[in-house]
């Protein structure tokens, strides 16, 4: 079995090579944001002796009179329309307790959840007793934010077809904040594998189906196995995305892709290296750089 | 914060590992990890690292009046806290059941084992006894806290020294420090607690399990024995049904695992002992190491010069005189010519020197010691070799060709490595090159 071994080198931030036009305010919590009053107090801020100061550590966001702090690393708080993957952490009565990375466990409740073959009808007592049949401890869901609680826990539905209980594949755990929210997070990607980036930080990568399942609404598993090229394909897409999560980049489908191209030339298990993660993601700012302007 | 749960594949991965007896950390199924233990400049003052599972145990006495029902005993107080940076899930409030059993099994184990004489610590019968106050605190929890918080406390008691009394008809003298030297409390024996783990409804055991097989378990079976082969104390939890052998057998395997702990322990105070008495230096600030990373330095290693003098001249009378160098101009063109070696024009070949650039960096310091192996004529060899080997475009592993005699000659993958391996690759290229071109 060969055998890589390397020398410790110190390591130097990626953003001092390629310059950023606007510098981010970054603030700590106890930071004066500002002294004017004509602001309105948006999240991250409170209002102290005259001033607005920070609450949390990371940017600060302007929207014409609306300041807020946005964190960089922060539990995820819940809005309402979220896509998010969670795992069933408990059964209870007509519901079930998801984890979802946030500060409290969200919520599943029975009458949220689709019924095999898509029926529309009051949850009976039989429902009830078959809810470990539908979702385990363990299994892993995507579904939407119906409704955020006083305490900030979080209510889910997956009363859509395209939500439901996931199959096969790879969950990666990233940062909240680092998923860019966009009218989808669904994404089907060219080079040949699914993609669900819940806002959560979830992102689970799967091989795309051949065919759309209408009737199941995401209650039976695939379990077939699955092909090599797509085994490979996740697993490249899994390290460039852990690579892009390391060097701090947004995520959505068009940096995922992009970092997946420029990750090509090299092995899939050299992608988490730091020089390589360096060079791939510096190649992919660019791109998206020139996309952009 | 609530803990992270499991996910399924990791159950199933670390169950299917223990079915075929691996565990994660290459252990075999009877090996603990590594015990080190350490202590503080207070008598009683100790910690204790089981892997990465860290106890620190502290020891402190006070003379109180005993119990109305036990007028000649002394008082044990044992106290073991799950602190907050141990676990995330570790909260003030949420860990009442964890805590609950720990407290209980580390005092049925010291505390009912009569370990600590008790009798000793009476002063005064009826009026002043000593109380004895064990703290243990968790510091990390990587798995099996009962085993490391039970050798803590017994380290710990084996280590403290209470201050000298002396009584005088109704007089009662306590000696501070400075006055007499302090007393070691009489302990009988040393009871220590062995953990196992059951998976699979009690069809394979591990034994000290971390973290992650606590997690997937189904029972546990703790049984605290000493040196001489005497349980003090066998609890099960998880309700698994276990057989009368499988116990037997685990309480066998418990008495060797104690008979190795003890004479640790042994070793650790005698250690420690000898270190106060020469007046060394002791305490955690000695015994824990610094750990330092220092990038691209080598580390200075000694080297004997003694006979420096006598090598060299050895070398000198018995090596050949060098060989005469005629420099022979080499004429590329009218016009243009070359004197002596140089580097090759390679303005042609603009792919190859990008890449040998990227490696460069590693070779600089191999290329000094490897400059004398090349100008004593290895060239020819080098000329004889073949054409580079083809890439293959498998993601299989890099091939290395090594040579016993000659420079180990590498397969140019598209990676980039620092390693000194690599670095004589380079002369016999360029060397092969020149030598084309100069044909």
């Amino acid at each position: 079995m060969a055998m890589e071994m390397r020398l410790p080198v110190a390591r130097k931030p990626l953003s001092e090579s390629l310059g950023r036009e606007t510098k981010k305010h970054l603030v700590v919590p106890g930071d004066t944001i500002t002294t004017d009053t004509g602001f309105m107090r948006g999240h991250g801020t409170y209002m102290g002796e005259e001033k607005l100061i920070a609450s949390v550590a990371g940017s600060v966001e302007r929207v014409n009179k609306l300041v807020c702090v946005k964190a960089l690393k922060t539990r995820y708080n819940g809005e309402v329309g979220d896509i998010v993957v969670g795992r069933i952490t408990e059964v209870q009565q007509k519901r079930w307790k998801v984890e979802t990375n946030s500060r409290l466990d969200s919520v599943l409740l029975l009458s949220s959840m689709n019924l095999p073959g898509g029926e529309l009808r009051r949850r009976s007592a039989e429902d009830e007793l078959a809810m470990r049949g539908f979702l385990q401890e363990g299994d892993l869901i995507s579904a939407e934010v119906q409704a955020v609680f006083s305490d900030g826990a979080v209510s889910l539905h997956t009363r859509s077809l395209k939500y439901g209980k996931l199959g096969q594949g790879v969950l990666v755990r990233v940062s909240p904040s680092l998923v860019k929210r966009q009218k989808t997070h669904f994404h089907d990607l060219p080079c040949g594998a699914s993609v669900i980036l819940g806002n959560n930080g979830f992102v689970w990568i799967y091989p795309t189906p051949e065919h759309k399942e209408e009737d199941a609404g995401g209650f039976i598993a695939n379990l077939e196995p699955v092909s090599l090229a797509d085994r490979e394909v996740i697993s490249r897409l899994r390290n460039c995305i852990v690579s892009l999560a390391t060097q701090r980049m947004m995520l959505y489908d068009t940096s995922i892709l992009y970092c997946y191209e420029a990750s090509l030339p090299h092995q899939i298990k050299d992608i988490l290296k730091p020089e390589i993660m360096e060079e791939i993601v510096m190649e992919t700012r660019q791109r998206l750089l020139e996309q952009e302007g | 914060m609530k803990e992270t749960p499991l996910s399924n594949c990791e159950r199933r991965f670390l169950l299917r590992a223990i079915e075929e007896k691996k565990r994660l950390d290459g252990r075999q199924t009877y090996d603990y990890r590594n015990i080190k233990i350490s202590f503080g400049t207070d008598y009683g003052c100790c910690t204790v690292e089981l892997g990465k599972t860290r106890v620190l145990g502290q020891v402190s006495c006070e003379l109180v009046s005993p119990k109305l029902n036990r007028a000649t005993e002394g008082i044990l107080f044992f106290n073991l806290e799950l602190s907050q940076m141990a676990a995330p899930a570790f909260e003030p409030g949420r860990q009442s059941d964890l805590l609950v059993k720990l407290n209980r099994l580390l005092e049925r184990c010291l505390r009912n084992s009569k370990c600590i004489d008790t009798e000793s610590l009476c002063v005064v019968a009826g009026e002043k006894v000593w109380q004895i106050r064990v703290d243990l605190h968790l510091l990390n929890h990587d798995g099996n806290i009962i085993d490391a918080a039970s050798i803590a406390a017994i380290v710990a008691l084996c280590h403290f020294r209470r201050p000298d009394v002396s009584v005088q008809g109704d007089e009662v003298t306590l000696y501070t420090l400075e006055e007499r030297d302090p007393v070691p409390l009489s302990i009988h024996h040393m009871p220590i607690c062995v953990s196992f783990a059951f998976f699979q409804q009690g069809t394979y055991l591990l034994v000290d399990p971390n973290e992650r097989e606590e997690r997937v378990m189904d029972g546990l079976l703790v049984i605290a024995m000493n040196k001489h082969r005497e349980i003090c104390t066998i609890q099960s939890s998880g309700g698994i049904m276990l057989l009368k052998d499988q116990v037997l057998r685990c309480s066998k395997i418990a008495g060797v695992k104690v008979a190795e702990i003890t004479e640790l322990i042994q070793k650790a105070l005698a250690n420690d002992q000898k270190v106060r008495k020469e007046g060394g230096k002791f305490g955690f600030a000695e015994s824990i190491a610094n750990q330092r990373i220092t990038a691209f330095r080598m580390e200075k290693a000694p080297i004997d010069t003694s006979d420096v003098e006598e090598k060299a001249e050895e070398i000198i009378s018995e090596a050949e005189p060098p060989s005469e160098v005629v420099s022979k101009p080499v004429l590329w063109t009218p016009g243009t010519a070359q004197i002596g070696e140089g580097i090759e024009n390679s303005w042609g070949d603009l792919e190859d020197s990008e890449k040998e650039d990227e490696d460069e960096g590693g070779s600089d310091e191999a290329i000094i010691l490897d400059s004398i192996k090349m100008d004593t004529g290895e060239v020819s060899n080098i000329g004889s070799q073949d054409a580079p080997i083809v890439l293959s475009d498998s993601e299989e592993e890099e091939m290395i060709i090594l040579e016993p005699d000659k420079n180990p000659k590498k397969i140019r993958t598209q990676t980039i490595s620092a390693t000194q391996v690599k670095a004589p690759s380079k002369k016999p290229v360029k060397k092969r090159k020149k030598k084309r071109a100069a044909n």
